[in-house]
This record gives structure tokens, C-alpha cells and sequence, in this order.
């Protein structure tokens, strides 16, 4: 039974990250009057990816790419899933939030050995924006741990079950509002979509990946969000006992980026950090303070 | 004779025979300061686990001088040859092309051993002469390479000094007030010495420690004296020395105050424990952001080792046996970690004949490869990315903190980011983009600078993987300094707020690794290209300017820059300028006017009769 | 058991002889003053064991005190003059290649009574006998201040000779006054009637001896002299008047405040003139570009120092003081001796001048910066146990204000680090003018070696002169057992 959610849960997940890819292609096409490609299309494409031959810059372009995804893919385990949450016991929400750290980095210095200043510019940006949001979202994450007094993922989902969603409990509200305020920017769509800016960095990160890589890559996104995704359903909306249940609901925060993202432009990165370092940081920070004041 | 005893007298008779042999021969000088500084990490990795003290001098006007061993001073030791071995090995290739390489070298046995001399006293005259020997010869070696180190070394030797004249009045307060400087004797008085007293104590001994640990707002002098001192002694200097503070902190308040008085110690608000807590946490928070607007690397790392020490005195000054544990560890990833980036970074500026600019660097990844594996763990480890030692020291860390004070672990966990942000600048101005024209012949690594980079990295992540190492002896300290006992395992560590278990986290990382790879390999050929086969939308690759590194993360400095001023840097440089016109106009007194000498004379005359006449107060 | 009154017998009996000899043979004269002081030396230390059990008191020409002259040769006497004929030997090895042109043999006779001069006031237990010791002393040293011949150095002897000379009158009242009241000149005498006599009499004659030796031993505000005199005087001679002449004035001074007249309620007085003393001394230190300003102003510091330390007047600080005196002896003649030929090189005083000495006179600037640490306080040279004596006994006494004073100490040690680390940066890490490596000739290097050896020794093993250290303070400290000891 555990064997089988250590290969199970990274596979959901990823199924699920590529759906959610193919689902936001479809839902954006139809928002804009177009018919748009059938929701099974990144899939297809990261098939035909693995087929066709692409250039390599060195070996850190490979290993980087490898150990993003890798560690992508152990955050997973970690992060229940309904009650599917195979490594909980091994650490909690510190090492998440460090684990979160593997993906980035480890495409930075993929993307940054294939020697492109596009791909630079990009993985600047992206350290940036996610300084920015890091801001409010420690913020956040630190008022559960200290509300519910603990800092295993599991328990903070357990203890929903019995005080209700985080987000409609009383001393955690302001830091539900804030974790709301800055879930695109962790999502990585617009008005924060400033890493991979086709028309403006040709994709940023992505401009040197090809074939085998460029699959990898999508997989990569597809994983991180599912994983922004899932964190914030077990935060803040009480996870769930089932895995259907647990879907619904992540279908439903997606929507909601969807819909963000089909009406906002995009922002430039100053404004981004200026955005997300004013409001949803006062907000989160006002939050922590709150649950420090009525916890002790 | 005992074994410490032993230990000096090697340590310090190998400082005078390393100048003496360079002066006949230089590989013969080479091959004795490698084969000493392995033979002291033998003798004190044979003093494993043992306790003892023994007075070994009673010269110094018959004060009982004493030598002491227990876990703190072995685990400080033993990281001080490790460390001081590695960065004699480094020299070997580094030196080469310097002159005075015999001063170097002997400066440099001899930094290391008044090191060990002060880990291993046992009472605080000793500490104090060791102390100082290590002020200035660190001076002297800081100073080295002239030019802009004058300046820093000035800077250094003033601070550092103005510290131990600091100390140097705590000490002999404390011998008036108990008639004994034994450590261990020291105790039994302070614990009912009266607490102004004690705060008295800890704010002189907080000023010459926090100088040497440069915790703001006494880091003024670390940036410049990193980045100015010879690459292998800045990996001393950042790894180890600065970390004389981190050992008296320790000795101050847990040893000479004790546990119990340290907590409750000062006002409720005020309370020494809070203050140094705050200065921990802003010293986590500034030097991290000064960081970012840093292009000289060595002055990156500088900076970055600042906010590092910040961490380590936090897990130090919070006072449970966790964050000890921590603030111990840290300190021991620390020291692996940084000297290892300030040694790839010394074996970059070696190759690059000088270039520390991390604008004008690049690419060098492909004529550099194991610098930039040596510098790739060393950034993991400072980040704290997890399976590297940094991931475990500041978990424990975090883990004591976060309930108690969140705003604390708030300040720190952010630290990580920014601390990421400079990371990542460093590895890819240096190793990742396009290589320029000029760097075209930049050669391999030498092997003597590849040895020290093997061993530390194989460090950072075997206590990564395996932290019940190290902790095993830490949690001895954190017993012996009067703390609940932890709960340790090979792999990693249970408390009663979760547990963490590296072994499980290694083998579903080296799962996913062997995944991914395998998936990697199903997929399509790949071709190697060469590194400006670029994508540059159909135009040819413009040569040496397809570049991105000059104001990387300009938009945020932009931001935050204007707030970063350090205050206290112009505070004191305001203080050294203050006196030096201060000292200009009493000059003025000597007008070279022999009739107002005489007057000088006839008026301190007829001013004392004045006196007398109008209060006789004789 | 030798005579004490051959320690200033043979080097005043071969000061005068220095010319005839000269007449003989040229290259002997040079080597008079090595041998005279040796041989006090030797004299000093086989005096040592006996003066340790009891002080030897002698009376000259048979009269017993306080009718006769006597010598006194206590503990701290004894002290006095062993430094003065070890340092007078040091500096005159040095001098046997450092002083080739000029007028070479009036330099030794001068220089032999100088020494003699100090010695005669250190042994002395006569007022009127010191006044005239001193006056050997003072007037030697004008005359080997103008030795170069040069304007600075005749300008310098003129003023200093001025401020002297108005310094020996006031001490030369001072002593009339006393003789007056008391009809002796005994200083033990003095020192028992002295409780006879209402105090505010004693005031002025007090205040006029203490300005008059004052002068000599540099006590702000009254050591204008002495930057001028020591930057232009020939480095051995720096070295001498730096290291023995305003120390010799100290003894005197503290000699006649304690012993003599012995009221301590003006002790704190001192100890704040000595602090004062010793804040003005450092900065202007600190504001120099001249080295041997620098070193100059550098001695008033330390002065002001040990008249502080002497001042607070208990067993530990005298002791320390004491230290301090020693070592200050030994690492600011140190710093002249290498200084001296570190200037010969360069042709000038400035600073900025001996760049890069370290490469061109390794061992020389090796010597000065062990004089240079040793005078700091860092161990493990002989400044760190003084100043850690002379902290401790104040902190001891456990008075607010004193502890206020060390506190400005301990600051005025951080002014005094900085100007001496800024000289030895400029010595070993920037770059000269890349002239050729050259030693300083074999005695000169020989005299350096030789104190650097004396200071890292005595930093590390302090207790060696600790006890008779301890016996010259309470030979200061302790009036009555004076007393005793010449009015038996």
C-alpha cells in the first residue's frame, strides 16, 4: 500500500499538472472566442518533445533540469493529497518550503548554462518575483504554523476538519485574504507572468530548450502547479478526507487563476514586488500579528 | 606533559620553523606547513571525548594559567586545524606567484594556533592572550596584499581592538571582583555576584565578541577585511575566525553567566536574551539585501557571512537545547560551506590573474567545471537546500524558533531568499552565461586548490545527509552547557514538534533523480553544441556582449537600495575623523613658540597656588 | 661587598677621561662608554641579593645623616639604575657605528655624564644632591640635543635649554624654601620632621618642586621641550632622553611626593594629571606625520600613564607602573634605535618615507614592530603584563572615578594602537621605492636584537622581575622603613 503511493502520488500529480495545462489552454481559448486545443494537447506535445533531438549546452543544463523536476516531484510526496501523503511523517512544512527551493534553483542554473541572456533575464525575474511573494507568503504560512501550533502539513489538515477552513477561521482570515492576494504570482500567471514573456524574452527561461528538455520543462510547470495549486487547498481550504474532493476544490482555485489571468495584462517585475510587498505583505503581516496577540 | 600542551607547543614551534625553513627553501617550507597542520588535526582528532584541565604556566605573576579540553573546545578545534590544513593546502598553488610567502605562511600557522590556544583555555588571561595574538597577526596577514587591504586592515585592527581593550577590563574586573580567572572557578562567583554586575559582564564581553562575530552593528569591518585578505586566509577568516565570537558568546553566557541567570538576565522587554536576539535577526536581515548590491565576490560572500553569523547567533542567543544544537551546527555547516566558496572563488580570481568583478566574469563553467561543483554545493548549503548540512542547521533553527517567536523565524526563513537571490548572482556571473574573449585561456583548477574543494564539499553533504554526526558531539555541548539532551539518530533528529529524517528525504530526492534522468535517457538523442550556438532571433550571436550580468537584479536594488545605507560604517568613520581633528587641534597646544612653553609652566604654577589660596583643598 | 658609590664614581671618572684617551688612541674612545656601562651593570646586578634583604645607605665623607651626604640604594634605586646602565649600554653599542661624524668625543663625555648625572639622581638621598645631578643631567642632554649642529637641532637645545633651565630654578626655590623651614637637606630627615609643619606652609614649596622636576619628566602642561628635543636629537640620544631622562624625572618626582613629603590627599590630583597627561600625549601622537614626533609624543603618553598608575599609590599599581616603566624603557629605545636607521636610509622623519621598509631592513623594522606591539600592550610582549598590573590595581581599589580613569586608559590604548599600526602597515605593506636590501651595520642590529629579546622575555615570563618589582614599590610606597633605614 505505501510502495504504491510513492509511485502513485508523483504520477497523479503530474497527470494532473498536464491536465490542468491542457484545461487552461482550452478555458483561455474559449474566454477569448476561440475554440482552442483539445485539452489532451501538452501531453501530445511532451510525446512528440521526447522524440525529436535537441541540443545540449553542458552538463549542468542537464543535471539542473533533472534536479528541478526530481525535486518537484518529491515536494509531492510530501503534500497530501486528499489522504494520499506518503513521506508526511519525514518532515513537515519547513521542509516543503525548503524543497520548494530545489525547482527554481535547479532551473536556474539549467537555463543559465545554456549561455542565452534571454534565459538570464528570466531566471533574474523570477528570483525576483518569487522574493516578492515570499514576503506575504512566509508571512502566511507562519501564522498557520503558530495558530495551529504545529508544522506538519497533515495536522494543519487534520485540525481543519474539526475548526473548519483556516480561511473562515477567526484569527487567520487577514492571512487567508493575503495568501488569496498573491496565489497568481505563485501560480505564475498574469498579471504575473513576467518569467516567461513570450512576446517580450522568448520564454525567458525556456528560450534554449528543445525535444527531451523542453518536455522536461513542461512537466516542471505542470508540477509547479499542481504543487501551488495543492498548498493552497491543504492550507487554507481544509484539504480533504477524499481525493475526488480534494480535485474539486483544486479545480475550483484554478478557475479562479484562470479567470485572473484572462483579464489582467501582464506587469513589469518593479511593479510586481512594489504590488506584492504592499498589500498582501500588510495584510499577511497584520495576520501574524493577529494570531500572536489572541494565541498567547 | 599533557596532550594539549603537546598540541600548542607543536602548533606554535611549527610557526617559527615554517619561517625559518622558507628561508632556505621553499618546497621544504610547503611540504613541513602541510605535513604540521595534518599532524595537529591528528592530535586533536585523538583527544576525542576527553575532559581535563591542567595548569601549565604560572609565569605571569603566579596567575594559575590553564588549559582545559571538553566537547565545545574539541568541536572548535577540530574545525580550526580542519579547516586551517585545507587552506594551507589551497596556499600551496595560490602563493606561488606572491612574494613573502614565508610571512604568509607563518602568519597563517600562527592565526591558527593562538586559535586553538583560545578554544583550549581554560581560564580568561590565557583566552585574552591568545586572543590578541590572533588580533594582530590576523592584522598583519589582512593587511597583506597592500593597496585597498591598508584601509581594511586599519579598520579591522581598530574595531578588533577597541573590543579586546573591552574585554581586557571585563577580565580584570572579574579578577578584582573573585581573585580567580579559572573558568570553571569564575561560575561558583558570578552566580551570586549582584546583576548589574553580570549585565556589566555581558555587555563588554558582547562588544569584543560581537566585533569578532560581527554582529551589527560591529560588522563595519568584516566586508572590506574579507574581500582584501588572500583568497585561502578569507576562508580561514570567514570560516573560523570570526567564529571565536560565536565561542566566546557560548562561553559568556552559558559558562561564566550560566543558563539559568542568562535567561531572566535584565528587564522584561530589555532583557539581554531579547536584545541579542534583535541584533541576531538584523543582522540576518540588512547584511543579506547589502549583499545583493555587492559586484565583488569576495565582498558578496563577505556580506553574506555576516547574515549567516546572524543565524548562528540567534539559534545561540534563544536558549533551548534545539536552537543550541542549532546555532552549534550552523556555525559547523558555516564553516564547511563558506570556506569552501571563498576558495572556489580564490581559485577563479587565481585563474582570471585577479578578477573579482562579477561583472566581467562568465561562462567559466566550461574551463572551470570543478570550481563550479565546489561552488554549486557550497551556494546549496549556504541556501540550506535540503540534503546539504545548511538544510539541517537551520531547520533546527527554525524548528526552535517558530512558535516562540515567529516575527524571528519570519526574519530568517526571508533571509533564505534573499540569500538564494546573491547565491544565484555569484554562480551564474561567474560560472554560467557566455564566456568573454578575454577569459578564452583561463585553465583548469590547480590540484592543490582541487583537494580542499573535494573534501568540503564531500563535507557539506555527508553532514547533510548523516547530521547525527556532528550532532552527536554537539548534543554532548548542549549537555554539558546545561540543556535538556536531544534526541538524535544517525539520519536526523526527533523532538517533540516533529522529527526530521534526512535518510528518507535522500533516498526519495535520489528516487526522483534516477526518474527523471531515466526518462531523460528514453527520450531522444541530444547533440552537444557549443556554448554561443545561441538562439538570438535569426540575428548572427553579437561576440563577448551576448550577455546578461552587469545590475542583475537591478529592479529590486532600485527599490531597496536607498534603505540600505549601513549607518554604522559612517558612524564610526564619522568617530575616526572626529578624533583625528580633535587630535589635530590639541596638537595646536605645541604652538613651537618657546615663550609660551615658559608661560605653559608659570601658569600651571600660579593656578595650583590660585587654588590653594581661594578653596585649599589641601 | 662593592662600593655603590662606584656607580657613579667610574662613569663620572671616565667621562673626563674620555679626552685623554682619545689622545691615545682614536678607536678606544668609541668603546669608553661600553665598558663604563658594563660595568655598572655588572655592579647592579651582583648588588641585587643585598639590597634585596636591606637597603645599603652610604655615607659620603663620613658624616652619618642628616648632617653628612648620603647615598640611598634601596630596591627601587637599585632598579633606576640597573635600567639606566643597561639601556645606556644597549644605546651605546648602538652608538659605536650610528655616531661616526661630529664631534664624536664630546658626544661620549656628554653622554657619559648624562648617564651619570641620572644615576646620581636616583641614588641620592640628598636634596641638594639631586638638584645637582639633575643639573648634570639636564645640561649634557641640551648640549647632545644640538650634536647634528643643524638649525632644528640648535632650536630645539635653545628651547629646550630655556624651559630647563626656568624648571631648575623653580626646583633650585623649591629647595631653599625647604632648607628654610626645616634647616636640612636630608630627604629622610625631611620626611620625619615634615609632620611637624602645618601643611598649607608645604604648599609652596611643594608645587615649586614638582613644576621644576616636572619639566624634566614631561608632566602636561610642562613638557612642551620635549617633541622638539627628541625628533631632533641623534636617534641614540632619543632613545636615552625617551627612555631614562624623563623616567629619572619621574623618580624624582615621585621620590618627593611620596617619600618626602608623603600627604596623599594630593595623589588623586596627580592621577588626574597623569590621565590628562596621558589623552594629550596619544592624540597628538595620533595627529603626527613625523615619526619621531610621533614616538615623542608618543612618550608623554606613557608617562602620563605611569604617573597615573604611580599615583593611585598601592602596591599593585606602583608595581605596574613600575612594569610599564620598564618596558617603556626598553621598546621606545626600540623604537628610536630602528627608527634611527630607517631614517639614516631614507633621509627623512615623514612616514610616508619608510614605505616598504619591511623588504629593505627586515630586521630593523622587525624591531620596530616588537617595540611597536610591546608599547600597545599586546602580548605576548612586555607591555601586556604592565598595563594588565596597572588595570587591575586600579579597578581594585574599587572607586568610581578610577574606574572611569581606566576607562579612558583602556580608550587612549586604542588611539595609541591605531597611529603605531597605521606605521607598521606603511613599513611592510606599501610599496617603497624598491632601493636594494640593507641591513643596518652588526652593532646596531646587535643592540635591537638584544632589547627585542629583553621584551619578548620579560612579556612572557613577567614574574621574573615581578618580585623585585614588588619590593621597589614598597620601597617607594613605604616611607617610614626610609626613614629608618638612613636615620638608623
Amino acid at each position: 500500500m505505501h510502495i504504491i503511493e510513492f509511485i502513485f502520488s508523483p504520477l497523479l500529480a503530474l497527470l494532473i499538472g498536464v491536465f490542468f495545462l491542457g484545461l487552461a489552454r482550452k478555458v483561455m481559448a474559449r474566454i477569448q472566442w476561440r475554440y482552442g486545443p483539445p485539452v489532451m494537447q501538452p501531453l501530445i506535445d511532451i510525446i512528440r518533445l521526447l522524440s525529436q533531438k535537441s541540443a545540449s549546452h553542458g552538463v549542468a543544463f542537464n543535471i539542473g533540469l533533472v534536479m528541478s523536476l526530481a525535486g518537484s516531484l518529491v515536494i509531492t510526496l510530501f503534500l497530501p493529497f486528499g489522504k494520499i501523503a506518503p513521506m508526511s511523517n519525514s518532515g513537515g512544512m519547513l521542509v516543503i518550503l525548503y524543497l520548494m527551493l530545489i525547482g527554481p534553483l535547479g532551473m536556474a542554473i539549467s537555463s543559465g548554462e545554456s549561455a542565452n541572456p534571454n534565459a538570464s533575464i528570466g531566471i533574474s525575474r523570477k528570483l525576483l518575483l518569487a522574493m516578492g511573494y515570499e514576503l506575504p507568503f512566509l508571512l502566511v504560512v507562519l501564522a498557520l504554523m503558530k495558530a495551529y501550533n504545529t508544522t506538519s502539513i497533515t495536522e494543519i489538515v487534520s485540525l481543519q476538519r474539526d475548526t473548519g477552513w483556516s480561511m473562515f477561521t477567526f484569527p487567520l482570515v487577514l492571512s487567508g485574504i493575503a495568501y488569496l492576494l498573491i496565489l497568481p504570482a505563485m501560480l505564475g500567471v498574469r498579471p504575473f507572468e513576467v518569467v516567461n514573456a513570450p512576446q517580450e524574452i522568448s520564454s525567458g527561461p525556456l528560450v534554449e530548450y528543445g525535444g527531451p528538455y523542453l518536455a522536461l520543462a513542461t512537466l516542471q510547470h505542470a508540477l509547479a502547479l499542481f504543487i501551488g495549486i495543492s498548498l493552497f487547498v491543504n492550507l487554507m481550504w481544509g484539504g480533504a478526507a477524499n481525493p475526488v474532493i480534494f480535485f474539486l476544490k483544486m479545480l475550483v482555485v484554478f478557475f479562479l487563476g484562470i479567470f485572473v489571468n484572462a483579464v489582467f495584462p501582464r506587469l513589469r517585475i518593479d511593479q510586481a514586488i512594489r504590488y506584492l510587498w504592499r498589500w498582501p505583505s500588510l495584510i499577511a503581516f497584520a495576520g501574524l500579528i493577529l494570531v500572536c496577540v489572541t494565541g498567547s | 606533559m599533557t596532550g594539549m600542551e603537546i598540541l600548542l607547543l607543536v602548533a606554535f614551534g611549527g610557526v617559527m620553523l615554517t619561517y625559518i625553513l622558507g628561508r632556505i627553501s621553499s618546497s621544504l617550507r610547503n611540504t613541513f606547513a602541510v605535513v604540521l597542520s595534518l599532524v595537529l588535526v591528528v592530535i586533536i582528532a585523538l583527544m576525542y571525548d576527553k575532559t581535563g584541565e591542567t595548569i601549565f604556566y604560572r609565569g605571569f605573576f603566579g596567575i594559575p594559567m590553564v588549559l582545559r579540553i571538553n566537547s565545545l573546545s574539541w568541536i572548535f578545534a577540530m574545525t580550526i586545524s580542519f579547516i586551517g590544513c585545507l587552506s594551507v593546502i589551497f596556499s600551496l598553488d595560490y602563493m606561488k606567484v606572491k612574494e613573502r610567502t614565508s610571512f604568509f605562511y607563518a602568519m597563517l600557522l600562527l592565526v591558527n594556533s593562538s586559535m586553538m590556544g583560545i578554544v583550549l583555555a581554560g581560564d580568561l588571561l590565557t583566552l585574552f592572550i591568545f586572543w590578541e595574538i590572533m588580533s594582530w597577526s590576523t592584522f598583519l596577514l589582512i593587511s597583506y596584499n597592500g593597496g585597498p587591504a591598508i584601509a581594511a586592515g586599519m579598520k579591522y585592527i581598530v574595531m578588533s581592538f577597541a573590543g579586546s581593550m573591552a574585554m581586557l577590563a571585563g577580565i580584570i574586573s572579574i579578577f578584582t571582583a573573585f581573585g580567580t580567572l579559572q573558568i570553571s572557578e569564575i561560575a561558583a562567583g558570578m552566580s551570586s555576584a549582584s546583576s548589574g554586575f553580570k549585565i556589566f559582564i555581558v555587555i563588554v564581553f558582547g562588544i569584543a565578541f560581537g566585533v569578532k562575530n560581527a554582529i551589527w552593528p560591529f560588522h563595519a569591518w568584516l566586508p572590506q577585511a574579507h574581500a582584501e585578505a588572500p583568497s585561502p586566509f578569507s576562508a580561514v577568516l570567514s570560516g573560523v575566525l570570526i567564529k571565536m565570537g560565536v565561542f566566546g558568546f557560548i562561553l559568556t553566557m552559558y559558562v561564566v553567566v550560566g543558563l539559568g541567570t542568562y535567561m531572566s538576565l535584565g528587564g522584561a522587554i530589555f532583557s539581554v536574551r531579547s536584545i541579542l536576539l534583535v541584533m541576531g535577526a538584523i543582522t540576518i536581515l540588512v547584511p543579506t539585501f547589502v549583499a545583493l548590491l555587492q559586484d565583488d565576490a569576495k565582498k558578496l560572500l563577505a556580506w553574506s557571512t555576516i547574515a549567516q553569523a546572524g543565524y548562528i547567533m540567534l539559534g545561540i542567543a534563544y536558549g533551548t537545547s534545539l536552537s543550541m544544537a542549532g546555532g552549534v551546527l550552523h556555525f559547523l555547516s558555516h564553516v564547511v560551506f563558506k570556506s569552501l566558496l571563498f576558495m572556489t572563488v580564490g581559485a577563479v580570481e587565481f585563474r582570471t590573474g585577479g578578477i573579482r568583478d562579477l561583472n566581467s566574469l562568465g561562462g567559466l563553467i566550461k574551463k572551470m567545471p570543478f570550481a563550479f561543483t565546489g561552488t554549486l554545493i557550497g551556494v546549496c548549503g549556504l541556501i540550506g537546500v535540503p540534503l546539504t548540512n545548511g538544510f539541517v542547521s537551520k531547520w533546527l533553527i527554525y524548528k526552535s524558533l517558530i512558535f516562540g517567536s515567529p516575527l524571528l523565524t519570519f526574519v530568517a526563513l526571508f533571509g533564505t531568499w534573499g540569500t538564494v537571490l546573491y547565491s544565484y548572482k555569484l554562480i551564474h556571473n561567474i560560472f554560467l552565461g557566455q564566456l568573454p574573449e578575454k577569459l578564452k585561456d583561463v585553465e583548469n583548477t590547480p590540484l592543490s586548490m582541487k583537494l580542499p574543494m573535494i573534501i568540503l564539499s564531500f563535507t557539506v553533504l555527508l553532514f547533510g545527509i548523516l547530521p547525527g554526526l556532528p550532532l552527536r558531539v554537539i548534543n554532548k555541548i548542549v549537555v554539558s552547557l546545561g540543556f535538556d539532551s536531544l534526541n538524535i539518530s544517525l539520519w536526523g533528529i526527533v523532538s517533540e514538534s516533529g522529527m526530521l529524517n534526512m535518510i528518507n528525504l535522500f533516498a526519495a530526492i535520489l528516487a526522483g533523480l534516477i526518474a527523471v534522468w531515466l526518462f531523460l535517457r528514453i527520450g531522444a538523442r541530444t547533440i552537444p553544441v557549443k556554448q554561443d550556438d545561441n538562439y538570438a532571433a535569426g540575428a548572427a550571436v553579437p561576440r563577448d556582449r551576448y550577455n546578461y550580468t552587469v545590475k542583475f537584479y537591478d529592479p529590486l536594488l532600485r527599490m531597496i537600495s536607498p534603505y540600505l545605507r549601513d549607518i554604522f560604517d559612517t558612524f564610526y568613520m564619522k568617530i575616526a575623523d572626529l578624533t583625528g581633528y580633535l587630535s589635530n587641534g590639541i596638537r595646536k597646544i605645541y604652538t613651537g613658540y618657546v615663550g609660551n612653553y615658559v608661560m605653559y609652566i608659570v601658569l600651571f604654577i600660579s593656578l595650583m597656588i590660585f587654588v590653594q589660596m581661594k578653596w585649599s583643598p589641601w | 661587598m662593592v662600593n655603590p658609590v662606584l656607580l657613579i664614581a667610574v662613569p663620572l671618572g671616565l667621562a673626563f677621561m674620555v679626552p685623554l684617551i682619545d689622545s691615545a688612541s682614536r678607536k678606544l674612545t668609541r668603546f669608553v662608554p661600553v665598558a663604563a656601562l658594563l660595568f655598572n651593570l655588572i655592579l647592579c646586578i651582583r648588588l641585587i641579593p643585598a639590597v634585596l634583604e636591606n637597603p645599603i645607605v652610604i655615607n659620603l665623607g663620613g658624616f652619618t645623616p642628616p648632617f653628612g651626604i648620603n647615598l640611598f640604594v634601596g630596591p627601587l634605586g637599585l632598579l633606576f639604575a640597573g635600567l639606566i646602565s643597561l639601556a645606556g649600554l644597549v644605546v651605546s653599542i648602538y652608538s659605536l657605528s650610528y655616531i661616526k661624524n661630529g664631534p664624536v668625543v664630546k658626544y661620549h663625555m656628554l653622554y657619559m655624564l648624562l648617564l651619570t648625572g641620572a644615576t646620581g639622581v636616583v641614588l641620592t638621598g640628598d636634596l641638594f644632591n639631586l638638584f645637582v645631578f639633575f643639573e648634570i643631567l639636564c645640561i649634557s642632554s641640551y648640549a647632545l640635543v644640538a650634536y647634528h649642529g643643524d638649525r632644528a637641532g640648535i632650536e630645539s637645545s635653545i628651547k629646550y635649554l630655556i624651559q630647563g633651565t626656568v624648571g631648575s630654578g623653580l626646583l633650585l626655590i623649591g629647595i631653599g624654601f625647604i632648607y628654610g623651614i626645616f634647616g636640612t637637606l636630608n630627604m629622610a630627615d625631611i620626611a620625619m620632621k615634615i609632620a611637624t609643619v602645618e601643611q598649607s606652609t608645604l604648599f609652596v614649596p611643594m608645587i615649586l618642586m614638582v613644576a621644576g622636576l616636572g619639566v624634566e619628566s614631561a608632566i602636561f602642561p610642562l613638557n612642551a621641550w620635549l617633541p622638539d628635543a627628541h625628533s631632533s636629537a641623534p636617534s641614540s640620544i632619543s632613545a636615552i632622553l625617551s627612555g631614562i631622562a624623563i623616567e629619572v624625572g619621574l623618580y624624582a618626582v615621585a621620590r618627593i611626593v611620596f617619600t618626602v613629603f608623603g600627604i596623599s590627599d594630593i595623589y588623586l590630583f596627580f592621577a588626574f594629571l597623569g590621565i590628562l597627561t596621558l589623552l594629550i600625549g596619544e592624540m597628538c601622537a595620533f595627529a603626527q606625520s613625523n615619526i619621531k614626533r610621533m614616538l615623542a609624543y608618543s612618550s608623554i603618553g606613557q608617562i602620563g600613564l605611569i604617573l597615573f598608575a604611580l599615583a593611585l599609590a598601592t602596591n599593585n599599581t606602583v608595581t605596574g607602573g613600575l612594569f610599564q616603566l620598564v618596558n617603556h624603557t626598553f621598546s621606545k629605545g626600540l623604537l628610536f634605535l630602528s627608527a634611527g636607521y630607517m631614517i639614516y636610509r631614507s633621509g627623512s622623519m615623514e612616514i610616508s618615507s619608510l614605505n616598504g621598509m619591511g623588504k629593505r631592513m627586515p630586521l630593523t623594522s622587525l624591531a620596530f614592530t616588537v617595540g611597536a606591539f610591546s608599547l600597545v600592550g599586546l602580548p605576548p610582549f612586555a607591555g601586556f603584563p604592565g598595563k594588565f598590573l596597572i588595570v587591575s590595581g586600579a579597578l581594585l581599589k574599587g572607586e568610581m572615578v578610577i574606574n572611569i580613569l581606566v576607562g579612558l586608559v583602556l580608550l587612549s590604548t586604542v588611539i595609541e594602537g591605531t597611529y603605531f599600526f597605521r606605521v607598521i602597515q606603511a613599513l611592510y605593506f606599501k610599496d617603497g621605492n624598491g632601493e636594494q636590501r640593507k641591513q643596518a651595520p652588526a652593532t646596531a642590529v646587535t643592540a635591537m636584537i638584544a632589547l627585542m629579546i629583553l621584551i619578548v622575555a620579560l612579556g612572557v615570563y613577567p614574574k621574573f622581575l615581578a618580585d623585585f618589582l614588588s619590593s621597589a614599590s614598597s620601597d617607594l610606597l613605604d616611607k617610614m622603613s626610609y626613614v629608618g633605614s638612613v636615620l638608623k
